[in-house]
């Protein structure tokens, strides 16, 4: 299964276990929103690619 | 097949509405979880009493890390860790709001 | 043919990402629904929510209860929308059942 983490915000402790434990044994990659200019076109990409897409807080 | 969708809400002005909205998923039939971390939220009005007894009536749950709400709102007990693997049974997870 | 795109929005201070997934996604060929539940009915008194729900292969609507609670009229349509789009939760649904993928924000 792939699993694609997407962060509004940067994970504190709380949303960095939870990362964990979900994405444990899986392909997991991540997408980084709390930039001046974020890569919508890279971001919906890998959406598409991904199984299952969590946008964390 | 049924989905499974669980929202997460970390702020208190957001977990009625989770609620609310998981319950709106129920009737949809899916099967709906609204989990509270880390915020202790006041005790329910009969809306919110209801709303919490109609997610466990659609075979959903309303969780809490939070003894508080525990005690005061009925909601199950969760910790981080189990609410990671719960997720893991998830179709969908809403992190709900902000934090 | 490229996947359709759900979007649930509740967290009120996202509509540059709103804008920046939809139209990417929109420009790959995609077909993309966004529904804005609770808080995150403010984001219709944004500038770019009028040409949001302007463009095409998106469907724009939001949870009528939540516009209400979040403070504004009912009976006051957001500039880009129409009343039948004012609408429940069950948008949510079919944001999740109708749709390939899925993105909260």
């Amino acid at each position: 299964m792939k699993i694609l983490n997407v962060y509004r915000s940067a994970p504190d402790a709380t949303t960095k276990k939870l990362v964990e434990i979900v994405s444990e044994g899986r392909e997991a990659s991540s997408f980084d929103l709390n930039v001046d200019a974020p890569d919508y076109s890279n971001l919906v990409d890998m959406i598409f690619a991904a199984d299952q897409t969590i946008c964390w807080w | 097949m049924s989905k499974k969708v669980c929202f997460v809400s970390r702020h208190k002005d957001y977990v009625h509405d989770a609620m609310r909205s998981a319950l709106g998923l129920a009737v949809e039939n899916m099967y709906a979880y609204c989990t509270v971390l880390g915020v202790e939220v006041p005790a329910f009005d009969d809306y919110n009493k209801e709303n919490l007894e109609w997610i466990r009536d659609m075979e959903g749950e309303v969780y809490s890390d939070m003894d508080a709400n525990v005690e005061t709102n009925e909601m199950a007990k969760i910790s981080i860790e189990e609410l990671g693997q719960k997720m893991r049974e998830m179709d969908v997870i809403v992190p709900y709001g902000i934090v | 043919m490229a996947k359709s795109l759900g979007i649930f929005v509740t967290n009120p201070n996202q509509m540059r990402h709103v804008m920046g997934v939809t139209k990417a996604a929109v420009a790959k060929g995609s077909k993309v629904k966004v529904f804005f539940s609770w808080w995150g009915t403010k984001l219709t008194t944004t500038a770019e929510f009028p040409e949001l729900c302007a463009m095409e292969n998106v469907d724009v609507s939001i949870c009528a209860d939540s516009y209400k609670k979040s403070g504004f009229d009912v009976d006051v349509v957001p500039k880009g929308l129409t009343k039948e789009k004012m609408a429940t939760q069950a948008q949510h649904g079919a944001v999740i059942d109708d749709y390939d993928c899925y993105l909260t924000l």
